[in-house]
C-alpha cells in the first residue's frame, strides 16, 4: 500500500545571518490530513522556519516540497500559489484600510471567504478600517482570508495565544475540518494541553533542528518537555565566581510590589537584593517586554510601585529611571547601538545625557572610562569605526559596556546573550557574576534556560502577566522550569 | 534601519575608512573645479577674484552649517533663510531708527532666538514634522516682512557701519570680514560638533533616537537646541549678506535656501541623520560656489547651471549611500 | 460574546444604515470639516464682495486650477508614503514644453500635444520613482535634485518666456467669459479616475499598503516597487495637467526657479492641510482641493477687508502651522491608547 506523498516535505533547511545560526538544518513533513504542531523553546528557529515556509525570507540550503513537487519560492504571493497559506502573529492587514479592501488587496475571493466568516462567527462590518478592530478579531479575520485562498498547507504561528477561548474553539473546530478535507495543518505553539488536543503528530524544534517527530498520542506533554531540554550534556565548566545564596534579611535594593503595565503585565512582586542577579524567564508575550521597559522608565505604569532603597520611582522618561540607578540593556540591540558612531561615542552616551554635561568634553576622563569598559568586556576594538560593523557579539558588549561607563546600581538586561556566539556569551556570564560581586544587583531575562544556573542567584517565572513560581539557583534546572514557564504543576525530581 | 554583524575575525578595512577618502575626493573635486576656473579665466587667481568668491560662500557655508545641523538630527530647516532675511529687516530699521549698533544687533539675535525656539518647541515637544514647521515658519515669516516692510520694518534700508564694515569690508588686503566671522563660527560649530557633549547627542539622536532616549537622552532638548542655533547662524549669515548689499529687501536670502541643503548633502551629511559633519559642508559650499563662478564665466545659461546643480546633488548622494551599502553587504552574508 | 460552534453557516447581517453613515462622518470629519470651512469662506467673500457671483467663483476655480493639480501629485506620493519636493519643477517643465509646442498650432494639434505632454508627464514620473527605488537615496533628497534638472531643461527649451497656445485650447480649462465650469470639470473628471484607481483597483489599494505599513503590505503580498512607481507615474500625469493649465490660463511658457518653489511648497502645505497624513497610507483626493481652495480665499477675503495681503500670508502660515500641531497632538493621543 502506497502512502500519498507528504503534503509538506522541509529536509535540511538552514539559514544564518553572519555567524548567527538561526536554523541548522530543519526538517519537517506533514501529511495529508494531518494537523502538524511545531514546538520549540524560545528563540530555537521557530520563526525563522516560519518566515521561510511562507517565502519571507529565503533559505540558505535544503529543500522544500509541497505536494511531492519541489519549490522555492521568493515572496510570500509564490509560496501562496504553491499552496501554503500563513497566519502570522501580526495579522497581515494594512491598519489605514478596510477590512474589504485589504481582502481586495490581497486578491481574495469575496465569494469563498463569506463562508468562513460565518464558520468563523466574524460578523464585522468588512467596511470598518483594520485599525479600529480589536487584535483578536484581525487574526481571525487573517485566518479566515488564508482559509479563503484554500491552501494545501496551513501555516498558524502561535494562533490561540491572546485568543479569547471561544475563538479558540472555533479554530480548533476548523482545524479539524480542514484535515477532514485532506489539507494540512502546520501549528506552531506553546500551549501544550492544546497540542494535545488536535494534533496527531508533533515535531519538536531545538537549536535549529528538528529533534524528535511522535505521535502525541505516544508521550504526552512528558515527552514534548524532555524533546524540548534535549540531552542533559554537561555544559562547559566555566570557572564561577562565588555566589552568595539569597540575602537573608539584607537590604533589598530594587522593590516591585503589585505592578501592573502595558497590555500584558498584570501583577507582579518581587525584590532584588543588593549584590543579586535575579533571573527571569517566560514563554514569549507573557508581560516580560512590558515589565522591563516600565521598569527602566520608557512606559507608565498602571499601578503598583517600584521602590531603589526604600524610595519610590516614578516617571515616564528612562532619565527618571537611571538617576535612581536602573538602567536597561534592551533585548534588541536595534534599539541600543548607535550603528553609524564609533565605539567610543556609543560607551559614553550616557555621560552626556543630561543638560550640564553639554559642554566640553573632559577627553581624560572619557578614556579612561572607554578603557575600562573595554578591558573588562574584553571589545574587539581592531579598525572599527561605525558600530555596524561589529559583530552581534561585540554589540552586544557595547550596549553593557554603556552602562559600565555611565554608572548604575542596577541593571535590567533582557535577553543578553541572545543570536552571541558561546565564547561571548560565557564572557559576559563572568562579567555579570563579577558586577554582582562587587555589590551591584542585575535583573536578568533569558530565554536560554541552560544561563539560569549559570548566573543567577534566584529566578522567578512569568506567565500570563503574573509570577507563578520562585526557585533558588540550585533548583533551576531546565526541566523544572520549562514546566513552570507552561504552567504545568511541578513535578519530582526523575 | 538594520544593523550588520560580521564575522568573530578581525574586522578588514572598514567603510568608513573611505569617508575620509570620500572627503580627500571631494577636495579633489573642489580643487580640480579651481584650476579649471583659472584656466577658464585667469583673473580667477586675482585678489578681487578671490574676495568675491569667498564673499559669495561665506553666507552659504553658514547657511550650510544650520542644514548640517538640523539634518545630523534627522531634521531641515527651510526657515532660515527667512530668518536671515527677517534679522537683517530688524537691524536695517532699528539702525535707521536711531537706536545703537549694539541695541539693533541685539535685538535681530532675539529674534532669530525666538523663531529658533519656535521651530525647536514644535518639532521636539509635539513632534511637528521639521520639513512642514519650517515650511510653515518660512510662510509666515514671508507674510510678516511684506507687511512689516510698508509699516514698521519701513527705511531698513540703512545698515549701520559696523555691518557695512564686515559685509563687504576687507583687512590685511583682500581678506574679508566676512570671511573671518565665517572662520570663527566654523571653528565653534566643529568644536561643537566633536568636542562637546552636545555634539555628541546630536548624532546619537539622528542615528538612533530610540536608543539615545533609552539611554537617558531627552532628545526634545537637543532638537529645541539645534533649531536655536541654526536660527542663529541664519542671522549672522543675513546680516552678512545685508552688510554686502548695503540693503534688505525679501529675496536677501531666498536663494541660498535649496542650495544650503544641497552643500551639507554633498558633503556627505546624511539628511536620515547621524552621520556627517561640518567639514565636508563647508567644501560642498565652496565647491558650489566654484562651480557657479566658473560657469558664470563661461556665460553658461541659467539652464546649465540648474542642470548640473541637480545631477551633482544626485550622484553624490547616490555615491555616499552605495558606497555606505556596499561595506553592509561585504559583511554579511544574509 | 458567546458563541456556539453552529454547523450551518451564517452569513453576516447586513451593516445598518445608521451604522455606515456614522463610520463615513468619522472617516470622512477632516474632509468635512474643510468643506464647512470652505462654505464659510465663500460666504465670507460674498458679503464683502458687490454682486458676488460667477466672476469671484471662475477666478478661483481658474486661477487654482495648476495648484490643484499639484495638490494632487503630491496627494498621490505622500499616501504611497513618500514625498516629491520635485513637482512644482515639473509642472514649470510641462508649462514650457507645452507653450514651446502649442506655439502657433491649430486647436487639434494641441491636443496632440497635449496628450503627448501628459505621456511625458507619466515617464518623468516613473523616471523618479525608478530612481528613488534603485538609489536607496531619500526621495526628498532625489526630488530635491531632479527638481534643479527639470527647471535646467525648461530654461534650456524656454530661456525667454514666450511661447503660447491656441484660444480654444485655452478655454478647456479657463472657460470663456465667467463660466466655471471647465475648470471644475478639468478637476472632476482626472479626480474621478484617479479615485476609482486609487480605491477600486489592487495597484491603487498597493499604492495605500505601502504608504500605511509597508511590513504588512509585503506579507500580504504587495510588490511594493510596483506601487511606488504607479504612484509616481499618477503624479506625474497631474504634474503634466499642472503644467498645461499653467500654459492655458498664461497662455505661453516661463522657466522660473522660484515659481518652481514656491509651487512644491504650496503642494505640500495644501496636501498636509487636505487631511493627508505626511507618514503615508492615509487620505483623499478631495481633501487638499478644498484645502488649496481655502487657501487661496483667506488671504483673497483678508484682502477685501483691507487687510494688508501680506498678513493674509501670514495667517496662512498660521493657519498651516497650527493645523499641523493640532494633527500631530491628535494623533498622539489617539495612539496612546
Amino acid at each position: 500500500m502506497t502512502q500519498p506523498p507528504d503534503l509538506l516535505e522541509v529536509r535540511e533547511v538552514a539559514k544564518s545571518y553572519g555567524p548567527v545560526v538561526a536554523l541548522r538544518s530543519a526538517d519537517l513533513s506533514a501529511a495529508p490530513g494531518g494537523c502538524h504542531p511545531l514546538l520549540c523553546a524560545n528563540g530555537a528557529g521557530k520563526s525563522t522556519l516560519v518566515k521561510i515556509l511562507s517565502g519571507v525570507l529565503r533559505p540558505d540550503s535544503g529543500t522544500i516540497a509541497v505536494g511531492g513537487k519541489q519549490v522555492r519560492f521568493g515572496n510570500p504571493v509564490e509560496a501562496l500559489r504553491a499552496g501554503i497559506a500563513p497566519v502570522f502573529q501580526d495579522p497581515a492587514l494594512v491598519p489605514h484600510l478596510s477590512v474589504a479592501d485589504n481582502f481586495t488587496l490581497t486578491g481574495t475571493d469575496r465569494a469563498a471567504v463569506r463562508p468562513w466568516l460565518a464558520r468563523l462567527n466574524l460578523h464585522v462590518d468588512l467596511n470598518e478600517r483594520v485599525n479600529a478592530l480589536p487584535l483578536a478579531l484581525l487574526r481571525m479575520l487573517d485566518l479566515a482570508r488564508a482559509l479563503a485562498h484554500d491552501p494545501q498547507l496551513l501555516l498558524l504561528d502561535e494562533m490561540t495565544a491572546a485568543l479569547p477561548s471561544d475563538y479558540t474553539e472555533l479554530v480548533f473546530a476548523v482545524m479539524r475540518e480542514w484535515r477532514e478535507r485532506g489539507r494540512s495543518v502546520l501549528f506552531i505553539s506553546h500551549r501544550l494541553t492544546e497540542v494535545q488536543q488536535i494534533c496527531d503528530r508533533a515535531t519538536v524544534l531545538r537549536d535549529g533542528r528538528a529533534v524528535d517527530t511522535h505521535r502525541t498520542a505516544e508521550g504526552g506533554e512528558a515527552r514534548i518537555v524532555s524533546a524540548m531540554l534535549g540531552e542533559r550534556a554537561s555544559r562547559v565548566d566555566l570557572p564561577m565566581a562565588e555566589r552568595r545564596s539569597a540575602p537573608a534579611g539584607g537590604p533589598a535594593r530594587l522593590e516591585v510590589e503589585h505592578l501592573a503595565a502595558g497590555r500584558r503585565l498584570q501583577d507582579v512582586s518581587f525584590s532584588v537584593g543588593v549584590g543579586e542577579v535575579l533571573g527571569v524567564v517566560s514563554l514569549e508575550g507573557q508581560g516580560e517586554d512590558d515589565l522591563f521597559l516600565t521598569l527602566a522608565g520608557d512606559q507608565r505604569m498602571r499601578s503598583g510601585s517600584v521602590l531603589v532603597d526604600g524610595t519610590p520611582v516614578k516617571g515616564r522618561h528612562p532619565i527618571q529611571a537611571i538617576r535612581r540607578g536602573i538602567t536597561l540593556v534592551p533585548s534588541d540591540r536595534q534599539h541600543a547601538v548607535l550603528p553609524q558612531r564609533s565605539i567610543r561615542e556609543n560607551l559614553t552616551l550616557p555621560l552626556y545625557s543630561s543638560l550640564r554635561s553639554w559642554g566640553w568634553i573632559n577627553d581624560r576622563k572619557e578614556r579612561r572610562g572607554v578603557q575600562k569598559a573595554v578591558e573588562e568586556l574584553d571589545i574587539d576594538t581592531r579598525a572599527a569605526d561605525a558600530a555596524k560593523q561589529l559583530s552581534g557579539g561585540n554589540q552586544q558588549k557595547l550596549t553593557i559596556g554603556r552602562w559600565l561607563v555611565g554608572g548604575y546600581d542596577v541593571m535590567l538586561c533582557f535577553d543578553p546573550t541572545r543570536g552571541i556566539d558561546v565564547g561571548t556569551k560565557h564572557q559576559i556570564y563572568r562579567l555579570l557574576r563579577q558586577q554582582a560581586a562587587e555589590g551591584r544587583s542585575v535583573l536578568m531575562f533569558t530565554s536560554e534556560l541552560r544561563e539560569v544556573p549559570l548566573v543567577c542567584d534566584r529566578v522567578v517565572v512569568l506567565h500570563e502577566g503574573r509570577i507563578v513560581a520562585e526557585f533558588p539557583a540550585a533548583a533551576a534546572d531546565e526541566e523544572t522550569l520549562l514546566h513552570a514557564m507552561h504552567n504545568l504543576p511541578a513535578r519530582e525530581a526523575s | 534601519m538594520t544593523l550588520v554583524e560580521s564575522p568573530e575575525k578581525a574586522p578588514e578595512r572598514t567603510a568608513s575608512r573611505r569617508l575620509p577618502a570620500a572627503m580627500l575626493a571631494l577636495v579633489g573635486v573642489l580643487l580640480a573645479l579651481v584650476l579649471a576656473n583659472g584656466v577658464v579665466d585667469a583673473s580667477f587667481f586675482s585678489f578681487g577674484q578671490l574676495r568675491n568668491t569667498l564673499l559669495l560662500a561665506a553666507p552659504l557655508a553658514l547657511f550650510a552649517g544650520a542644514q548640517t545641523l538640523c539634518m545630523l538630527t534627522g531634521g531641515i530647516d527651510l526657515s532660515v533663510t527667512m530668518t536671515a532675511t527677517a534679522v537683517a529687516y530688524v537691524v536695517g530699521s532699528r539702525a535707521a531708527a536711531g537706536d545703537s549698533t549694539l541695541t539693533a544687533l541685539l535685538l535681530g539675535f532675539a529674534v532669530a532666538l525666538v523663531i529658533g525656539l519656535i521651530n525647536g518647541l514644535a518639532i521636539g515637544v509635539f513632534g511637528v514634522n521639521p520639513l512642514i514647521m519650517t515650511l510653515g515658519m518660512a510662510a509666515i515669516l514671508t507674510g510678516v516682512l511684506t507687511a512689516g516692510s510698508q509699516s514698521f520694518l519701513s527705511g531698513a534700508t540703512q545698515m549701520p557701519q559696523l555691518v557695512l564694515t564686515l559685509g563687504r569690508g576687507t583687512f590685511l588686503g583682500p581678506l574679508p570680514w566676512n570671511l573671518l566671522v565665517w572662520a570663527v563660527l566654523a571653528v565653534l560649530l566643529v568644536l561643537l560638533l566633536r568636542r562637546t557633549g552636545l555634539g555628541r547627542l546630536i548624532y546619537a539622536i539622528g542615528d538612533n533616537r530610540r536608543a539615545a532616549r533609552l539611554a537617558g537622552v531627552r532628545v526634545w532638548q537637543v532638537e529645541t537646541a539645534v533649531y536655536v542655533i541654526a536660527a542663529l547662524l541664519g542671522a549672522v549669515a543675513g546680516i552678512l549678506i545685508g552688510g554686502r548689499s548695503g540693503a534688505v529687501d525679501l529675496q536677501l536670502a531666498g536663494s541660498f535656501l535649496l542650495p544650503s541643503v544641497a552643500a551639507a548633502v554633498i558633503g556627505g551629511t546624511s539628511i536620515l541623520g547621524g552621520v556627517g559633519g561640518y567639514g565636508g559642508t563647508v567644501i560642498g559650499a565652496l565647491i558650489l560656489t566654484v562651480l557657479d563662478t566658473m560657469l558664470t564665466r563661461l556665460s553658461v545659461g541659467e539652464a546649465f547651471r540648474q542642470f548640473i546643480a541637480g545631477v551633482i546633488l544626485l550622484a553624490l548622494a547616490w555615491f555616499y549611500v552605495s558606497s555606505t551599502r556596499r561595506a553592509s553587504a561585504r559583511r554579511s552574508p544574509a | 460574546m458567546t458563541v456556539t460552534a453552529s454547523p450551518v453557516p451564517q452569513l453576516p447581517p447586513p451593516t445598518r444604515p445608521h451604522v455606515r453613515a456614522i463610520r463615513l462622518l468619522r472617516d470622512e470629519a477632516w474632509t468635512g470639516a474643510l468643506a464647512v470651512l470652505l462654505a464659510g469662506l465663500l460666504i465670507w467673500q460674498s458679503t464683502q464682495v458687490f454682486r458676488w457671483g460667477a466672476f469671484e467663483l471662475e477666478t478661483l476655480f481658474v486661477s487654482t486650477l495648476p495648484l490643484v493639480f499639484l495638490a494632487l501629485a503630491q496627494t498621490v506620493v505622500v499616501i504611497a508614503g513618500g514625498i516629491d519636493l520635485s513637482v512644482g519643477a515639473q509642472m514649470v517643465l510641462f508649462n514650457c514644453v507645452s507653450g514651446y509646442l502649442m506655439l502657433d498650432a491649430g486647436f487639434g494639434m494641441s491636443l496632440l500635444y497635449a496628450a503627448l505632454v501628459i505621456v511625458l508627464g507619466m515617464a518623468v514620473g516613473v523616471l523618479t520613482g525608478w530612481i528613488v527605488t534603485i538609489s536607496g537615496v531619500p526621495d526628498i533628497i532625489v526630488t530635491l535634485a531632479t527638481g534643479f534638472i527639470w527647471v535646467g531643461v525648461a530654461l534650456w527649451i524656454m530661456p525667454q518666456p514666450g511661447g503660447g497656445a491656441p484660444d480654444r485650447f485655452r478655454e478647456l480649462f479657463t472657460g470663456t467669459g465667467t463660466a466655471f465650469w471647465p475648470a471644475l470639470l478639468c478637476i472632476a473628471i482626472p479626480v474621478a479616475v484617479v479615485w476609482t484607481l486609487l480605491r477600486r483597483t489592487r495597484t491603487g489599494l498597493s499604492i495605500y499598503a505601502l504608504g500605511s505599513d509597508p511590513q504588512a503590505a509585503f506579507l500580504a503580498g504587495v510588490d511594493a516597487r510596483k506601487a511606488r512607481l504607479s504612484a509616481y507615474a499618477l503624479a506625474g500625469v497631474f504634474t503634466a495637467l499642472a503644467g498645461l493649465a499653467t500654459t492655458a490660463y498664461t497662455g505661453g511658457g516661463q522657466a522660473s526657479l522660484g515659481v518652481a518653489n514656491t509651487a512644491t511648497l504650496g503642494a505640500v502645505a495644501a496636501v498636509v492641510l487636505g487631511g493627508v497624513a505626511l507618514t503615508g497610507g492615509v487620505g483623499g483626493l478631495i481633501g487638499p482641493v478644498l484645502a488649496v481652495w481655502c487657501l487661496f480665499l483667506i488671504p483673497a477675503n483678508l484682502l477685501t477687508l483691507g487687510v494688508d495681503p501680506a498678513y493674509g500670508e501670514v495667517v496662512r502660515g498660521v493657519v498651516i502651522v497650527l493645523v499641523v500641531l493640532g494633527g500631530s497632538l491628535l494623533r498622539r493621543k489617539w495612539s496612546r491608547t
